[in-house]
């Protein structure tokens, strides 16, 4: 009895203790903020002046003349620093529905490919052994799903960012500079660390992941859904639509787990994106997100209201995730996939 | 014979989508795996041609001093060691929870918050973490350290553990923990001595696989551990940490530690492909035997 107790104390011990994570999580968070809460309100949502320093500049009247003292000196005034974290949600928001548009498409294929297509790819070998064409693709993307952010980040920054700048974007710019309504998409340099390039190593990260989960996720399609929609005549592509709809809310949450990664990536989007807190039209615009904010500022910021307001676009971006995993989480009902990393 | 005709000719347009459709997943197919290959394939040519002896027998030399570039050896052992503490504290804490969630968890109220929890707070960034392991034991304390590194290190563990515990725990057939009590085991008994062993290889590979996804991060250890050019185990200190160091040579300006980099990236990718593989053979082998 006696050890029946204590390790009934420990596992409860182990359980309350992820719960106390979470709180602790976001109550630090929610507790550092509050400086910049107070000072701010909600205008920090939709403000788009970062300026962690005060700034000294000659005080000037209303109509632009410079204030001078008695000895025709120019009177200086002090700007408090201020905050506002829009450029960063912008960013976070622009550059991770870019990577789902251009993920999802290419990662259902390649899921109904595993699924429908690649099981019956199975080639014989001269001594009878069968090739699972499925089983290795299944394995390499689950690996490519594990390689973590900084290698991506590497590949981005060497490979992808020069590649962006000598060749795709010249070309995307001479169409948004000559293609009649698009104009306000061109841009006058072009240095590849910028909004496009970020939103694509955010979708080659992505990939992998919404592959992986839509799999399981259509794995669970019962095989009689598949063969009566067949039986009753329909041709390939409709037994799969049929699947894709019988699924679609657990593919739905695969698309938000997907989400939710794109959001909180931090390494590979803070070494292409160029991190300068913009709002503007072209793609071809260095820009910043959430996370790129925290990894570049947190370890620098000097004042209390610096770091508070960090912690405040930390908070969001906590809630963010929060909410899309929470949604993520109800979708997917069925078994497998779950969510993972 | 007749009747097949007529819906073929009937169906021409909904065949031939079906075909376009068709060749798309295999197209789409394609595209991403030669996307992905290309990706992975550059970064182990160039880190095959970058690596040397030095980066595993040498630390950072920096630039202008004798020897430079030197290698990665603090990073490497900064890195372990990290990953080691984390361990240290995370799988304990993980596995608990699990062995709760999987044991105690059918009559009690705490079990579905703690799943659900735990499966929420395996999704929060990484960057997040390390600003809470920033705000806790870095701030407080006044210099970055190894310790915050850890910790946080241990607080991304946790939930990929326990979840990861609970499921394999699962797989465990139910006559095993009732031959168990019949024999006049306890509950606990049971528990320990035929539950968790029987489980024992895919938990070891739950937690290779969480070892592994820690080790490669590197947003939570940017203000913990900060990173150092030293040879240390000070965990008082700031803390050294291959991806750390990686990062700092990739998006600094001397090549020779570019070169670093790669050599750094290749050698964290071959130990995430050696813990995926592995953990694949031993799952075939589990369902081969099963």
């Amino acid at each position: 009895m006696g050890s029946d107790a204590v390790l009934g104390f420990f596992v409860r011990f182990g359980a309350v203790t992820v719960l106390v994570m979470m709180a602790s999580l976001v109550f630090v968070l929610f507790r550092g903020s509050l400086d910049s809460m107070k000072t701010f309100g909600p205008k920090f949502l939709v403000s788009s002046t970062w300026r962690p320093n005060d700034l000294e500049v000659t005080k000037r009247t209303s109509d632009g003349k410079i204030v001078r003292d008695a000895d025709g000196d120019p009177v200086m005034e002090t700007i408090p620093a201020k905050f506002g974290a829009l450029p960063a949600i912008y960013g976070t928001a622009v550059s991770s529905i870019v990577a789902l548009t251009l993920a999802v498409p290419l990662s259902l294929g390649a899921a109904l490919f595993l699924i429908r297509i690649a099981p019956r790819l199975r080639p014989r070998l001269p001594n009878g052994w069968r090739v699972p064409i499925d089983m290795w693709i299944s394995f390499l993307i689950e690996f490519l799903a594990a390689i973590p952010s900084i290698a991506y980040g590497m590949w981005g920054l060497f490979v992808l960012v020069p590649y962006m700048q000598s060749h795709l974007e010249p070309g995307l710019n001479w169409i948004f500079g000559h293609v009649p309504g698009l104009g306000f998409m061109h841009a006058d340099a072009l240095t590849g660390r910028d909004m496009l390039t970020g939103s694509l190593v955010l979708a080659i990260m992505i990939v992998p992941i919404i592959t992986a989960v839509s799999r399981d996720v259509l794995r669970a399609v019962p095989q009689a859904q598949i063969e009566g929609s067949l039986a009753l005549g329909a041709t390939w592509w409709q037994s799969c639509f049929e699947m894709l709809r019988y699924s679609r809310s657990g593919l739905f949450g695969a698309v938000m787990l997907g989400l939710a990664r794109a959001a909180g990536e931090t390494m590979a989007i803070s070494m292409v994106i160029g991190n300068i807190p913009n709002i503007k039209a072209t793609p071809f615009a260095a820009a910043q997100t959430m996370s790129s904010l925290l990894a570049n500022e947190v370890s620098e910021a000097s004042t209390k209201l610096h770091t508070s307001s960090l912690l405040q676009v930390a908070l969001i971006l906590l809630l963010m995730s929060l909410a899309f995993n929470i949604v993520a989480r109800k979708l997917i009902v069925g078994k497998g996939g779950g969510v993972r990393g | 014979m007749s009747l097949t005709a007529i819906s073929k000719r009937k169906n021409t347009k909904a065949r031939i989508i079906s075909g376009f459709m068709y060749s798309l997943c295999v197209i789409f197919t394609g595209f991403i795996l030669s996307l992905l290959l290309w990706v992975v394939g550059y970064l182990i040519k160039i880190g095959w041609q970058s690596v040397t002896v030095a980066f595993f027998t040498q630390v950072q030399i920096p630039y202008g001093a004798e020897g430079y570039p030197g290698g990665m050896l603090n990073g490497l052992l900064g890195t372990l060691v990290l990953v080691g503490m984390a361990a240290v504290v995370g799988i304990p804490i993980g596995m608990l929870a699990g062995i709760f969630l999987s044991e105690y968890g059918a009559n009690s109220k705490l079990s579905s918050p703690v799943r659900f929890v735990a499966d929420v707070l395996a999704g929060v960034p990484s960057i997040v973490v390390g600003i809470l392991g920033y705000e806790l034991l870095v701030v407080p304390i006044g210099n970055y350290n190894g310790w915050a590194g850890a910790l946080t290190l241990a607080f991304i563990m946790v939930p990929i553990v326990a979840r990861t515990t609970e499921e394999m725990l699962r797989l465990v057939p139910h006559s095993y923990r009732e031959a168990s009590i019949a024999l006049g085991a306890t509950k606990a008994r049971t528990i320990l001595r035929v539950v968790v062993p029987s489980a024992a290889g895919s938990l070891i590979t739950g937690v290779m696989l969480a070892l592994a996804r820690v080790a490669g991060e590197t947003a939570p250890l940017l203000f913990t551990a900060l990173g150092s050019r030293l040879l240390t185990v000070n965990p008082n200190q700031p803390f050294p940490s291959l991806t750390k160091q990686i990062y700092d040579y990739a998006t600094g300006p001397y090549e020779a530690q570019k070169r670093m980099a790669w050599a750094g990236i290749l050698v964290l990718i071959s130990l995430i492909f050696v813990f995926n593989l592995s953990v694949r053979l031993i799952a075939r082998s589990k369902h081969g035997t099963a």
